[in-house]
């Protein structure tokens, strides 16, 4: 078909663009009730090419966002269930010798997948964290010598327990670098958990939801939202918050230029998910603590108890530039 | 069949402003066209508005298309014609007006637009005026505002629109004057507009019945302006010759149709010093040439001198023309001039007005010479009881018996009509002149206006050995007709009538004045045709100009125009600075007098200005949106000047 006008074009991409997310979010907004927010900022993650943390406490739905994140993206799916003898060959797979032909033969791993849920990922021990971690860093994995590429796109959606619980290995606050967002899911309210104690099965609903789109359009959307714009005026924000989380008095470690980028990259998912022109000062603020919440660590003898309330007080405290 | 669906007033705040252009460009036609026309163009404009308002469908298309089909017969019944500017501007107006009735879409509105153009240029093929130049411009600008408010956001104000439309019409400026000077005017046009043969003529007619005539209305329009080379000359020798009638029947003088005559520029013997001129003669839509008694050169083409000395051109003046001419005030004419001739100019019907006859020739009998006859004729006008009067009574079968003998009062043309009939009674040859006499100077132009008013009638005899005499007859009646002018006359009578005084010095200095800036209009505006043209290409050094090098220096100074003025808006133009978006936001934060809190974003702000009811929602949303477009958007000169438009709105 013959394209004859380019920013018609465009425009057209662009609706269709924002119908698939729309209708991504509509279908997850079914499942997973009343966390309109959460969604928002799981998609707005996983097309900013990030890793997604949810962490709260077990039975809030984690495990049913990463499924249905999954299904609806269209994307291979696999779960890991983290557990304290996990070996990084169950995550990455072994070579296996096959006697028929007389040679090894490489059995992947359940992170050969699109997305990976890896659940409750502080019950395993550091040396199987790191090698998933590995490979969410590197996008390949090595075995037996040899680098293999890992599926594109490829996102690790994991799961946590909040670290008081026993049992667990808490990521180091480098290995959480890793993870673009850490996003809590709270109890729902009323209404919703109304609905979820009546209503229909929630297993059974994620078995019919169709994808919305695939692999290939996914990565198109990933590519649409680095060209959102971020103005001069954005730039003064980030630098305003960032330089805040370094010189309050109630953190100790601010953001690194590292953690900068993420404000910047997820605010782009979020804007373009948004349908913002560009990168408002409202996407940022809706990121902010799902980017900042594991990044900064709080003062000793801070008043506030929860990373949420600490990142809130940042966004309170930098005026708008 | 479907049910006609209303309207949905979308067009409702800008209909008002192409009513108003459509109004604008329709007015100045208005003087010319019939009246039902008029009629049917407010009919319908109150119409249009009056559906969009009430929201009610427009009328059917079998409606529209029956009225259309009448309104074009109408058209045509009352000129019997479709071509020509009458009928022409009469069917673009009423089709202008039914156009409204199917204007749904702004796409109909923006083909209004275009009429409405094309209807106030065409103004100018009728009349162009000192004022035409900027009501055309206030005409055009209220049209380029009507189509700025079509498409301007709710909170543009008017005055913006108006604004915007004025700044692009300044930036046209330059090239339409461009235009002007160069576009090559053409010495015969490739193409002429029809003029109505209908419309009525100024100026003098060339037949005379003064007994008809009961009231003669004093037109103040200008016949013509004369600049002379030297000195002006003396009121009582300003006459300017026009037509010659030489037949009377009775009652009425009639002359003969513009004819050349080869031998009636060498009768003329001069005398004197000659008088050089310019006359600047307003179209008169016949073919008569005015000129100082009696002219000898004159510069109009197509010119002749007909055979009792008076100029006629081959065409009509349908426009306005300036030509200068040589006159002698003294000269004489046909010194000898055959027998047949002299029957000629003596001829009178034979049992009309047999008292003048008969008293005529009892005073000839008296008098000693034909001189002495004649100077007893103007004795008797000055000493007995005859009046000079503008509405004189209506004189029946014998005008010039009862005029003489009974009613005693009239005009030029009842005066010089009496003498011309007692001279021809006693066989001396005699002929009557219609022209101007006189003429208002013009201290601020240095020139003469003659006027309407300053129409004249006077007569002129021939007698043995002189030749033809200037005779006037009303100067020995009303001297100061002939000393101060008509319109001298006339102003100071109107006064007495209405118990004032002579009309202010005032009012009169401001008329003198506006007349002085029409002859400069016309001389230097109007006026500049070919042959101005011409010179003035000369003048920027051109040699040998012809429309080609016109057409191309034309092309050249338009395009250096346009990249002139380009480069200047670019120059002028400055991105708008980083804070600037954020100074125009602060205001419209002070507007809504809510306090400003830290971290909070302008769409959160917005919400809240919003949930206080600060200003009008569109008026918010707007604002908003328009600032996070213009500071974080990633267009933001468009986006800054919606916030500019928005926030200026407000304050």
């Amino acid at each position: 078909m013959q394209r004859g006008n380019t920013l018609e074009t465009l425009r057209t991409s662009r609706d269709e663009q924002r119908s698939v997310i729309e209708s991504a979010q509509k279908a997850l907004g079914r499942i997973i009730l009343g966390k309109d927010p959460q969604i928002t900022l799981a998609l707005a993650c996983l097309l900013a090419r990030g890793h997604l943390l949810i962490e709260d406490l077990p039975g809030l739905g984690k495990t049913m966002l990463a499924q249905a994140l999954a299904r609806v993206l269209g994307l291979s799916y696999s779960r890991i269930q983290f557990t304290s003898d996990l070996l990084p060959a169950d995550i990455i797979g072994v070579s296996v010798f096959r006697q028929n032909s007389g040679e090894f033969e490489f059995q992947p791993g359940p992170v050969f997948s699109q997305l990976i849920l890896a659940d409750e990922v502080n019950r395993a021990t550091p040396k199987a964290q790191s090698a998933l971690l590995e490979a969410m860093e590197e996008y390949q994995v090595s075995v037996d010598g040899n680098t293999r590429q890992l599926p594109e796109p490829f996102f690790v959606v994991a799961t946590q327990n909040p670290g008081d619980q026993i049992g667990t290995f808490p990521l180091p606050e480098s290995q959480l670098d890793r993870f673009l967002m850490r996003v809590e899911l709270g109890y729902p309210n009323e209404e919703s958990e109304r609905e979820l104690i009546a209503g229909k099965d929630r297993r059974s609903m994620l078995e019919e939801i169709e994808a919305v789109t695939g692999p290939d359009s996914l990565m198109a959307l990933q590519q649409s939202v680095r060209d959102v714009h971020v103005g001069d005026a954005l730039v003064d924000y980030i630098q305003a918050l960032v330089r805040h989380t370094r010189e309050s008095a109630d953190i100790e470690i601010g953001l690194s230029p590292r953690g900068a980028q993420a404000l910047v990259a997820a605010a782009r998912a979020h804007a373009f998910v948004e349908h913002h022109s560009g990168v408002y000062p409202d996407d940022v603020q809706a990121v902010f603590t799902a980017i900042a919440g594991h990044r900064l660590k709080p003062a000793g003898g801070t008043r506030f108890r929860r990373p949420s309330e600490t990142c809130q007080h940042v966004l309170d405290s930098v005026a708008i530039p | 069949m479907a049910r006609p669906r209303g309207t949905d007033g979308s067009l409702l705040a800008s209909l008002p402003w192409t009513l108003g252009a459509l109004g604008l460009s329709v007015a100045p036609h208005v003087p010319y066209l019939p009246a039902w026309i008029t009629f049917a163009f407010f009919g319908c404009a109150v119409w249009r508005y009056m559906i969009e308002k009430r929201r009610r469908p427009l009328p059917s298309a079998w409606f529209r298309a029956a009225l259309a089909l009448a309104c074009f017969l109408g058209v045509l019944i009352t000129y019997s014609s479709i071509s020509g500017v009458g009928p022409g501007s009469a069917l673009l107006a009423v089709m202008a007006s039914l156009k409204l009735l199917e204007t749904r879409k702004r796409r109909d509105q923006f083909v209004l637009l275009f009429i409405s153009i094309f209807l106030v240029m065409s103004s100018l093929l009728r009349e162009q005026y000192l004022w035409s130049l900027p009501y055309m411009l206030g005409a055009v600008t209220v049209i380029m505002t009507a189509w700025l408010r079509m498409s301007a956001s709710p909170i543009e104000s008017a005055k913006q629109s108006f604004a915007i439309g004025g700044r692009l019409l300044l930036y046209a400026a330059p090239l339409a004057l461009a235009m002007w000077i160069f576009f090559p005017r053409l010495a015969t046009p490739f193409w002429a507009v029809p003029i109505d043969s209908s419309r009525a003529t100024t100026g003098l007619s060339d037949t005379m019945s003064p007994g008809d005539i009961s009231s003669l209305s004093l037109s103040n329009e200008v016949a013509f302006r004369v600049s002379f080379d030297n000195q002006i000359p003396d009121g009582p020798d300003r006459y300017w010759r026009g037509l010659v009638l030489t037949t009377f029947n009775g009652r009425s003088w009639t002359g003969r149709e513009p004819a050349i005559s080869t031998t009636a520029r060498d009768q003329i013997v001069t005398e004197g010093d000659p008088i050089s001129y310019e006359i600047t003669l307003e179209p008169t839509r016949q073919q008569w040439v005015f000129a100082l008694d009696m002219p000898v050169m004159w510069s109009l083409s197509k010119t002749f001198m007909g055979p009792q000395q008076q100029l006629a051109r081959s065409a009509p003046i349908d426009q306005r023309v300036a030509y200068k001419a040589i006159s002698h005030p003294e000269y004489r004419v046909e010194a000898d001039l055959p027998e047949v001739y002299r029957n000629w100019y003596s001829n009178l019907p034979a049992d009309s007005n047999q008292r003048s006859a008969t008293l005529a020739r009892e005073m000839r009998a008296a008098a000693t010479s034909d001189q002495a006859f004649i100077n007893a004729v103007l004795r008797k006008f000055n000493e007995e009881e005859y009046y000079y009067t503008l509405e004189p009574p209506p004189l029946g079968s014998n005008p010039v018996d009862r005029f003489l003998f009974d009613t005693r009062s009239g005009f030029c043309e009842h005066y010089a009509s009496a003498f011309a009939v007692m001279m021809r009674s006693v066989g001396i040859p005699s002929r009557v002149v219609l022209g101007y006499q006189g003429g208002e100077i013009n201290p601020l132009g240095g020139h003469l206006i003659v006027r309407q008013s300053d129409a004249h009638a006077w007569t002129e005899v021939w007698l043995e050995g002189v030749g033809w005499q200037r005779v006037d007859p009303t100067a020995a009646v009303a001297p100061e007709r002939i000393d101060y002018g008509a319109s001298g006359a006339a102003l100071e009578g109107l006064g007495d009538a209405w118990g004032l005084s002579a009309p202010s010095e005032l009012l009169h200095r401001l008329s003198l004045s506006i007349d002085a800036l029409n002859a400069k209009w016309n001389e230097w505006i109007l006026g500049y045709g070919p042959e101005n043209q011409q010179n003035f290409m000369k003048w920027l050094g051109m040699d040998d100009p012809n429309w080609r090098k016109m057409m191309l220096t034309l092309i050249g100074v338009v395009v250096s125009l346009v990249m002139l003025i380009s480069v200047l808006l670019m120059l002028r133009y400055r991105p708008p600075a980083r804070d600037e978006a954020s100074i125009l936001y602060q205001r419209f934060i002070k507007k809504t007098g809510l306090e400003p809190i830290a971290g909070e974003t302008a769409i959160e702000f917005g919400r809240r200005a919003k949930e206080a009811d600060a200003l009008p929602d569109d008026v918010i949303a707007l604002i908003t949106e328009a600032y996070v477009d213009a500071r974080y958007g990633p267009y933001r000169e468009p986006a800054f000047e919606r916030l500019k438009v928005a926030v200026g709105s407000i304050t």
